[in-house]
C-alpha cells in the first residue's frame, strides 16, 4: 500500500516535469510563429490538466516550472532568466497568479467531487444494511407467528382425533372385559346386552366422526396448497340445492325448511358437486346450531348481473359482529372457543373453512350476517355466473387431469 | 338403602360419558353425569358422590375451577381426565387438590384401578385424619410423639426434615402429590419453586426405606409433576 502511493506520487512528478519538458520543446519547434500570450494558455492548459488528474501540489510544481521554462525560453532575453521589458515581467506575474489559483480552485473541486462520490456510496451501503436488517426482523417475526399459529393447529387438531379415541378405547376396553371376564376373578360382572350395543354404537358412531375429521383434514390440506381442483359446468341452482338438502334430510327432520329460489335463474358454470357441499355445511350448521321446530330458509337469487347470491338462515343464536370473521378459521368452533354456550354436539370446526376455500376458488365471497328479523343468523355466499373465461380455460385444458 | 360407591363423571363429550356410565355401572358403581362444571358442581352439592371424575377443558366452568370450588367445601377425592401435552394444566388442578389423573386415551380397566385406589384412599384417610400420635400404613408405623418411624418392624433414623416429609407422604397415600403441595407443606410456602431440596431429601429418603433405591417401590416418581406414595411398596 505503502509503496504503491509512493509509486503513484512519483509518477505525477515525472508526467508534471516531463509534460512541461515536452511542451516547451514543441513549442520551441514550432519556433518565432508563438507570442508569449500562446506559451502562456498552452501552460495554464497544462497546469489545469495536471490539478484535475493530480491535486493541488502537482499543480503548483507544475505552475513553478512552467514560469522557469516560460522566462528562460520565451521571454527575451532568450536563454536566460533575465526579462528585459517591464511588460513580460507583468505577463509573467500575471501567469504565474493564474496557474496557480486556476490550479488550486480545479484541484479543490476534484476533491469536492471525490468527496461526495465517497458519501454517497456510503448512503447507499448503509441503507442497504438496514433495509437487509428490516427484511430479516420481519422475517423472523412472521417465522413466529406462523409458528405459534402451527402449534396452536396442532394442539385442536390432536385433540378433535384423542376425543373420539378415547370413547373408542373405553368402549372397547369395556366389551373386552366383559369377554374375557374379570382378571383377578374377585368380581364378577355383566353387562346387558343394551348395554353392549350402546358400546357398539359409540364405537361406530366414533370411527365415523374420525373419518369425517380426517376426510376435512384432506380437503383443508387441499384447499390450502391451492390444489382445489374445480370441475366447472353449466348446471342450475335448483338442482344444486336440491341435491344438498335430500343430503342433508337425516339432520333436518326436527326443522322446517322453507325454499326461496327466484324463478328462471341462469345457468351457473360451477362445480356442482363442491357448491352442493358449501350448501349442505350451511344446512348441517343451521339445524346444529337452532333449537328444534325453528325453520331453515334456504334462498338463491341474481345479484348484479353476473352473480348468483345464495343463503342460509337459521333462527337460533344470533353469531356476534366480533366472531364473526372467525368462524371461518379452521377449528373454530361456536360453541368451543366463543361465547355462544349450547349443548349441541359440535363438528369437526372445518366445515365453513373449507366453505370458504370453495366458494373463493370459483372467484366468490362468503360473510355472515344477522337473520333477516334481527335474531338468528345467516350465512350468504355468491358465486360469478361465469363466461367461457379464455384464462380458465387455458389453465384447466385437459378434462381428465381434473379427477381429484 | 343403596350401598353402591357413587361416582360423577363431569365431560362435555357426551360419547365418553355414556361409555362411562356404563362402564363403571356394570362394575358396581352408582353414576350420574354432567356436561360442565356448573352442572358438575350443582350434583357434587345435591348427590354427595363418593368420586368425581372430571374433564379438564369444558365450556362454562372448566375442570380447574371445578376442583376450586368443590376443594373449598369437600375433601371428596377427584380424578382428573387429562391429554398429553396438557401437563401444565394437569399440575395445577393437582395443585388445585385433584387426588389422581389418567391420560386420554385410557383402557376401562386403568380407571377402575385409578377409582378403587381413590375410594380406598379416602376411607383410610378419614381414619388417619383424626390427630393419632400414632399410626400406620402399609409397611409403615409412624409415632408422632417420639418422632420414630419403623418399616415393615424396623426403626429408621431420620432428621426432622425428612421425618416431615415421610408423614407427609404416609398421610397421602396413593395420592399423586405435586412438587409445589410437598414444598410448601414441608419447607413452607416461600420454598415452593425450589424442586433440588425435594429431589435431595426424597433421594436420602429412598436410601433409608427402600430396599433398592434404584428401583423404588414406596416413593414413586411422577415424572415432571411429584411423587406418590405406595405405603405397601407393591410392585408395579
Amino acid at each position: 500500500m505503502r509503496t504503491r502511493l509512493f509509486d503513484k506520487t512519483w509518477t505525477a512528478y515525472a508526467v508534471v516535469v516531463s509534460s512541461v519538458i515536452v511542451l516547451t520543446i514543441f513549442l520551441k519547434l514550432v519556433g518565432q510563429h508563438v507570442n508569449s500570450t500562446t506559451v502562456g494558455l498552452v501552460f495554464l492548459l497544462d497546469v489545469l490538466c495536471i490539478a484535475t488528474r493530480w491535486g493541488s501540489l502537482p499543480a503548483l510544481v507544475t505552475s513553478f516550472i512552467a514560469v522557469l521554462c516560460f522566462n528562460y525560453f520565451f521571454l527575451p532575453p532568450f536563454g536566460t532568466f533575465n526579462i528585459s521589458s517591464a511588460d513580460n515581467w507583468v505577463a509573467l506575474g500575471a501567469f504565474l497568479i493564474t496557474a496557480l489559483i486556476a490550479g488550486q480552485l480545479s484541484a479543490r473541486a476534484k476533491k469536492r467531487a471525490e468527496e461526495a462520490e465517497a458519501g454517497k456510496t456510503q448512503i447507499e451501503k448503509l441503507y442497504s444494511q438496514l433495509r437487509d436488517a428490516f427484511e430479516r426482523a420481519s422475517q423472523s417475526e412472521a417465522l413466529r407467528q406462523s409458528e405459534k399459529l402451527k402449534s396452536a393447529l396442532l394442539d385442536a387438531v390432536t385433540h378433535d382425533l384423542r376425543t373420539p379415541l378415547t370413547s373408542i378405547k373405553a368402549s372397547i376396553t369395556t366389551l373386552l372385559d366383559d369377554q374375557r371376564g374379570e382378571p383377578d376373578g374377585q368380581q364378577t360382572f355383566t353387562i346387558d346386552a343394551d348395554s353392549k350395543l350402546e358400546m357398539m354404537e359409540v364405537i361406530d358412531q366414533e370411527t365415523d366422526r374420525l373419518t369425517r375429521f380426517i376426510s376435512g383434514l384432506i380437503e383443508l390440506a387441499r384447499i390450502e396448497a391451492g390444489q382445489l381442483q374445480l370441475r366447472r359446468r353449466w348446471g342450475a341452482v335448483e338442482e344444486i340445492v336440491s341435491n344438498a338438502l335430500s343430503r342433508a334430510e337425516p339432520i333436518t327432520r326436527d326443522h322446517r325448511i322453507e325454499l326461496g329460489i327466484e324463478k328462471d335463474l341462469p345457468v351457473v358454470r360451477v362445480d356442482e358437486r363442491a357448491v352442493s357441499e358449501v350448501v349442505y355445511t350451511l344446512i348441517d350448521n343451521a339445524a346444529k346450531y337452532s333449537p328444534a321446530g325453528s325453520r331453515i330458509i334456504i334462498g338463491a337469487k341474481q345479484s348484479q348481473h353476473d352473480q348468483i347470491r345464495m343463503e342460509v338462515e337459521n333462527e337460533g343464536t344470533t353469531i356476534p359482529p366480533a366472531l364473526r370473521e372467525r368462524v371461518f378459521d379452521r377449528f373454530f368452533r361456536a360453541t368451543r372457543d366463543g361465547d355462544i354456550s349450547t349443548h349441541q354436539p359440535s363438528g369437526t370446526g372445518m366445515g365453513l373453512a373449507i366453505a370458504k376455500g370453495i366458494v373463493e376458488a370459483h372467484g366468490g365471497k362468503i360473510w355472515i350476517e344477522s337473520g333477516s328479523e334481527g335474531t338468528g343468523t345467516k350465512v350468504a355466499f355468491t358465486l360469478p355466473i361465469g363466461d367461457e373465461e379464455p384464462s380458465e380455460m387455458l389453465s384447466s385444458p385437459d378434462e381428465s387431469e381434473r379427477e381429484l | 338403602m343403596n350401598d353402591k360407591p357413587r361416582v360423577l363423571v363431569v365431560d362435555d363429550e357426551s360419547q365418553l360419558t355414556r361409555v362411562l356410565r356404563t362402564g363403571l355401572s356394570a362394575h358396581g358403581y352408582e353414576v350420574r353425569t354432567a356436561t360442565d362444571g356448573v352442572e358438575g358442581l350443582r350434583q357434587a352439592n345435591d348427590w354427595r358422590p363418593d368420586l368425581i371424575i372430571t374433564d379438564l377443558a369444558m365450556p362454562n366452568m372448566d375442570g380447574l375451577e371445578l376442583c376450586r370450588k368443590i376443594r373449598s367445601v369437600s375433601q371428596v377425592p377427584i380424578i382428573v381426565l387429562s391429554a398429553k401435552g396438557e401437563e401444565k394444566i394437569k399440575v395445577e388442578a393437582l395443585d388445585l387438590g385433584a387426588d389422581d389423573f389418567i391420560t386420554k386415551p385410557f383402557g376401562i380397566d386403568e380407571l377402575l384401578a385409578r377409582v378403587r385406589a381413590a375410594l380406598r384412599r379416602s376411607s383410610v384417610q378419614s381414619a388417619n385424619e383424626t390427630d393419632q400420635a400414632r399410626f400406620e400404613a402399609g409397611d409403615f408405623q409412624v409415632d408422632l410423639e417420639n418422632h420414630s418411624v419403623k418399616v415393615s418392624g424396623k426403626e429408621i433414623r431420620l432428621t426432622p426434615k425428612e421425618f416431615d416429609l415421610l408423614v407427609y407422604f404416609t398421610k397421602h397415600p396413593g395420592k399423586v402429590l405435586t412438587h409445589r403441595t410437598l414444598l410448601a407443606a414441608v419447607w413452607g410456602g416461600n420454598y415452593v419453586e425450589q424442586n433440588e431440596y425435594l429431589r435431595v431429601f426424597v433421594g436420602n429418603l429412598r436410601k433409608k426405606i427402600e430396599r433398592d433405591p434404584a428401583t423404588p417401590k414406596y416413593i414413586l416418581t411422577e415424572p415432571w409433576i411429584g411423587y406418590r406414595f405406595d405405603p405397601d411398596g407393591q410392585p408395579n
